[in-house]
């Protein structure tokens, strides 16, 4: 880290040749987006949060009571909900998130014709496809009975169901940015450590671990950030009475539960205004965590013997918990679905009564199926990706090679600011932006496919560069000296020897970003989806998409007939993700064979000088 | 003879067939926009509607959206959808403050709903009162198993929960320990895995999965609600902003016709007409 930054400044002049000066321009250009992103974002709710400073309600928003049939509007209890969540989810999900990392790198059984980190390192990456309303669905019809018979006492809509849900949710991402960390860091260690005699267990324990103490915080605040800015899961699931919960067994409401409900209402009126508090409260509650685990100093590798054998001893248990712990849940969730959404499947899920053909060929509209709303998401995951993709690649290639001093502090905390903004409040953002043109400049404007595209661009943008930051910074510091001393510019030593070397890891940002925006329904649910618009027209309409449908019908479903409907849809959902993600995998495999050739070269010729 | 006759029987098909469908000829032809937004017991007489007249007029784009009654007051209000639905009137406020124009097509009542399997068959108003209140918290005390009851209400800016605790709690008190839903459907998912649930629904919703016991004697179905013997319903509402024009006007009138009136008995509510 510290390396990296002194790099930097020690790095080549600028403008060493023409082409030079522009890249940098245009990379800095895109950083630029994520500050005034957020600065957009503050100011929009410093806008909308006067009226309750001005007109003196803010005592009454600060309060214990959300009653608003008699005027009182406090959203503390939605606060400690948000709280209590997102950290219990948390507490829950990272340790068994770092327990799968080190369970796949080598503290799991080794056995001869079968290595059990494989699998489980897809399931993962399959649980990373996994949409949030999925999860919700399936939690609704398994999980929340179960907790309401085990525990007697309460609906089993609680903290508890919501909890357990959402450390899942959150789990691949902690797994994944971990993974690519150790990744990194083991190959240049494990001569060291068969040197020095460890075994495996130490060496991961002792020095890998410690080493990346940045990916670990990294994992903890995008998995915070994740868990509390969640919407579907606390609004399916916690039971949403605005109380402080007494027990894991009692309903809760989070901030973000509470703008969903809470948005449908007068736009004048007082409780509308108070959601724009719930939105500042979310904001500098991302914040706090943020510059928290800034302020945690990275673990030291040195430890006193007796410590290190127990600390071995918890790795190892910690791997097997979470090695089995997890894949069961998943399984029982995904198997349910796979249950109640199979027998759903088949050309009237899909078209209705249109005949298929017709509708794939012909165009022809399609009214009570699913093709509408499959294609609307594939647009809208297009158009955000086109969006976000190179915006985020570039953003954190500057972050990581090209920013200094002040300025590069400014955007990187603005970025972990943007990653903290909860998609229901980028919903909100979009929605109140469409109002503002429509007053002003626009009278037009009105929501549609642009608008949620654009969002959802905006809500994985810092996804996409954390990622390519983290990849490019982790990567060895004698790189950056060889190619320097073979007197490349710092544009080329980024294209040419970091990018390829870090290309794994940029593109495993880019899976979930891809993922993120399939799934999403927050975001959308405020911009322009709608239940139906048949398929999409223009970037300019209104358009349906899969997990909006999945949660419409969920929650508004006339018959038993149409919940399996709803399985279906979720089933349909999940394939299209899992297809992305197939896609995505592909694309990064041929990027890898075609790279690694080159670097292969690179590398030997590099071993060469050093032996 | 036979032939004329057979003629004359294909001719006066050809001539009729349309003949039945005249309500849709109005559409014929017709291109643009319509977007629909609010209330989410609306949205399968809308859908229905919008497939029947886009198969007409595929020139015609007739979008659906959901969101609860605030939501479509809010959206037509600010010119962002062409009708905001609504199941409850609008206050004058609201009217006064965007120019809304309303148009009831269908009657609905708000009933509250429990478990199937659960033994009270009957309650009276002033029990429904306590319990949602949270004065009586055991099934026993009013004839049920020895269980805690689980309450479940909707989100303030549903319009199902306005009718519930305007004319059924009498604007009394709702425990803030009862679990928040944000729809009618999420409502009846709720319930019909909760075997000490209670909570309300449109009467159009209740389906096997859930059961209504009798309000004071009345079965809350919808021919009670009509004849006015069950007293807990409201109207549903389609909102402009200002006098309908063009294509918007024409799907009005074609959902307050005879031929919306027959979508909106079929999804479960009674026709205005």
């Amino acid at each position: 880290m510290a390396d990296s930054r002194q790099q930097k400044t020690r790095g080549m002049g600028r403008g060493d040749l023409p082409g030079e000066g522009i890249v940098t321009a245009l990379l800095f250009g895109a950083s630029a987006v994520s500050v005034l992103c957020v600065a957009g974002i503050l100011a929009f709710l410093a806008w909308f949060c006067l009226p309750l400073v001005t007109e003196g309600q803010s005592a009454s928003v600060l309060s214990w009571t959300w009653r608003p049939a008699s005027g009182q509007f406090g959203i503390l209890p939605m606060a400690v909900g948000s709280l209590l969540l997102g950290s219990s989810a948390l507490l829950l999900a990272w340790p068994l998130g770092l327990g799968l990392t080190l369970f796949a790198h080598g503290l799991g059984p080794a056995w001869p014709n079968f290595n059990p980190a494989r699998p489980l390192m897809a399931l993962v990456r399959l649980m990373t496809s996994v949409p949030t309303v999925v999860y919700g669905l399936a939690s609704v019809f398994l999980l929340v009975p179960l907790v309401r018979s085990g525990f007697s006492g309460g609906s089993g809509f609680s903290w508890l169901a919501a909890a357990l849900t959402l450390a899942l949710l959150v789990l691949p991402t902690i797994v994944l940015v971990l993974d690519g960390q150790l990744r990194l860091v083991t190959p240049g260690l494990r001569l060291t450590a068969a040197a020095l005699g460890l075994t495996r267990t130490q060496e991961l324990v002792h020095l890998a671990l410690p080493l990346c103490g940045r990916g670990l915080k990294t994992a903890a605040v995008l998995g915070f950030g994740r868990a509390v800015g969640d919407t579907l899961l606390p609004l399916m699931l916690s039971g949403n009475a605005a109380q402080v919960p007494g027990g894991p067994l009692d309903s809760l409401r989070t901030l973000t539960a509470h703008i969903a409900l809470v948005v449908a209402t007068d736009s004048q009126s007082a409780a509308y205004t108070s959601l724009f508090a719930c939105g500042a409260l979310l904001f500098g509650m991302s914040q706090a965590v943020n510059l928290g685990l800034r302020g945690l100093r990275p673990v030291q590798a040195t430890l006193s013997a007796p410590r290190r054998l127990s600390l071995e001893r918890l790795a190892r248990a910690l791997a097997w918990t979470s090695a089995l712990a997890v894949p069961a849940g998943v399984c029982a969730l995904l198997g349910y679905l796979l249950w109640r959404g199979l027998p759903t499947l088949g050309a009237a899920l899909f078209f209705g009564d249109t005949p298929p053909l017709d509708a794939l060929l012909h165009g022809a509209a399609v009214f009570d199926g699913l093709w509408p709303a499959c294609l609307g998401t594939l647009y809208l995951v297009l158009v955000a990706s086109c969006l976000a993709i190179p915006l985020g690649v570039a953003s954190g290639i500057h972050l990581a090679e090209f920013a200094t001093g002040r300025a590069g502090r400014l955007i990187s905390s603005c970025v972990d600011l943007l990653a903290g903004v909860p998609s229901i409040l980028m919903g909100l953002f979009g929605f109140g932006l469409i109002l503002l043109l429509r007053h002003t400049l626009w009278p037009r404007a009105n929501t549609c496919l642009l608008l949620s595209a654009l969002c959802l661009a905006l809500l994985v943008l810092p996804y996409l560069i954390s990622a390519t930051r983290t990849c490019l910074e982790a990567l060895p510091r004698e790189l950056r000296l060889t190619a320097a001393s073979l007197g490349l510019t710092r544009w080329q030593t980024v294209s040419r020897v970091l990018l390829p070397a870090a290309s794994r890891g940029v593109l495993g940002g880019i899976i979930l970003a891809v993922g993120r925006a399939a799934e999403d329904t927050a975001v959308i649910m405020l911009t322009g989806v709608v239940v139906g618009a048949g398929t999409p027209g223009a970037l300019t309409d209104k358009f349906e998409a899969l997990p909006f449908t999945i949660y419409y019908l969920a929650a508004e479903h006339q018959s038993p007939q149409e919940l399996d409907l709803a399985f279906g849809a979720a089933l349909t959902l999940l394939c299209l993700t899992a297809l992305l993600f197939a896609l995505a995998r592909s694309l990064r495999a041929s990027l890898l064979n075609g790279k690694s050739r080159r670097w292969g070269n690179g590398t030997s010729a590099y071993q060469r000088t050093t032996a | 003879m036979r032939k004329t006759m057979l003629l004359l029987i294909l001719a006066v098909a050809f001539f009729a067939l349309p003949a039945q469908a005249s309500e849709l000829d109005a559409f014929a032809g017709k291109t643009g926009k319509i977007d629909i937004a609010g209330g989410t017991a609306h949205i399968p007489v809308m859908k229905e509607a919008a497939k029947r007249i886009m198969q007409k007029a595929p020139g015609l784009r007739i979008t659906v959206a959901g969101g609860g009654s605030g939501v479509g007051v809010q959206k037509v209000g600010e010119g962002l959808v062409d009708i905001g639905n609504t199941g409850r009137a609008l206050s004058e406020a609201e009217v006064a403050k965007y120019g809304l124009k309303s148009f009831a097509f269908a009657i609905d009542g708000v009933a509250a709903v429990v478990h199937p399997k659960n033994p009270v068959n009957a309650l009276t108003h002033q029990q429904v009162q306590d319990i949602f209140a949270g004065k009586i918290t055991n099934w026993k005390q009013v004839g049920g198993r020895d269980a805690a009851i689980h309450l479940y209400t909707r989100d303030e800016a549903s319009g199902t929960r306005e009718v519930f605790w305007g004319v059924m709690l009498k604007k009394g008190q709702i425990a803030p320990s009862a679990n928040v839903v944000s729809s009618n459907g999420a409502m009846k998912s709720a319930l019909s895995g909760d075997m000490d649930g209670i909570g309300y629904v449109s009467i159009g919703h209740i389906d096997q999965t859930i059961k209504a016991p009798d309000l004071d004697g009345v079965a809350p179905t919808q021919d009670n609600a009509k004849s006015g013997k069950y007293p807990v319903l409201r109207k549903l509402y389609m909102n402009t902003k200002g006098e309908p024009t063009g294509v918007v006007a024409a799907f009005i009138s074609y959902i307050q016709g005879p031929e919306g009136a027959a979508i909106t008995a079929s999804d479960g509510y009674i026709p205005t007409k």
